[in-house]
């Protein structure tokens, strides 16, 4: 059974959008025949707080459906790539999340 | 339940029903000036949005997303 995951990668904001896509079709050829995640380039970011003294990051989020047993060596050759500075994997749930409108917060912050 | 408690939820009244934890411009407001998660009390989010933003800032976090402590190092 398959599974929908949500993938975040920061890379190391020196790098160029070539590597960067040849690093993604590298690890995602380890998902297993027949899955092609969804690639959503949010391209350079400040990061709140310095990470191995990197101030910016290159952020890209993918969304796709694998077995859970492809995971791990999945993981372990993310772990292993020195120019990907943090990534987190997230099991997605039924439903989808959205993002809270910049009214409705505004108003949320009337409250306190 | 829910439902009962949605006028006061800024999360539910918004018509979201589940936290997005790369949403750090609306997770941010749920922060107290020095970068910790807002108690409900304050923040009056229902039982379950409650839940979901902690995790969700907890992983913005993780993602350099948010800071953990506001003003480290400044």
């Amino acid at each position: 059974m398959t599974r929908r995951y949500e993938v975040v990668y920061i890379f190391d904001a020196a790098l160029d959008e070539a590597a960067i896509n040849e690093k993604l079709t590298r690890f995602h050829a380890l998902l297993g025949a027949g899955v092609v995640p969804a690639v959503n380039h949010w391209g350079k970011r400040q990061l709140a707080f310095p990470i191995k003294r990197r101030e910016t990051g290159y952020y890209v989020i993918t969304q796709f459906e694998a077995l859970p047993s492809v995971l791990p060596e999945f993981e372990r050759a993310i772990k292993l790539d020195e120019s990907v500075v943090r990534f987190l994997t997230v099991l997605q749930g039924p439903e989808p999340p959205a993002v809270v409108p910049a009214a409705a917060v505004g108003a949320a912050e009337d409250d306190e | 339940m829910m439902k009962s408690r949605s006028k006061t939820c800024p999360v539910c009244e918004a018509g979201v029903r589940v936290l997005d934890y790369k949403d750090d411009r609306a997770l941010g407001r749920f922060l107290t000036d020095r970068g910790k998660i807002l108690p409900s009390r304050l923040s009056g989010m229902c039982a379950r949005h409650q839940r979901q933003l902690a995790v969700a800032i907890k992983r913005a976090r993780e993602l350099a997303l948010l800071p953990y402590i506001k003003g480290y190092g400044q």
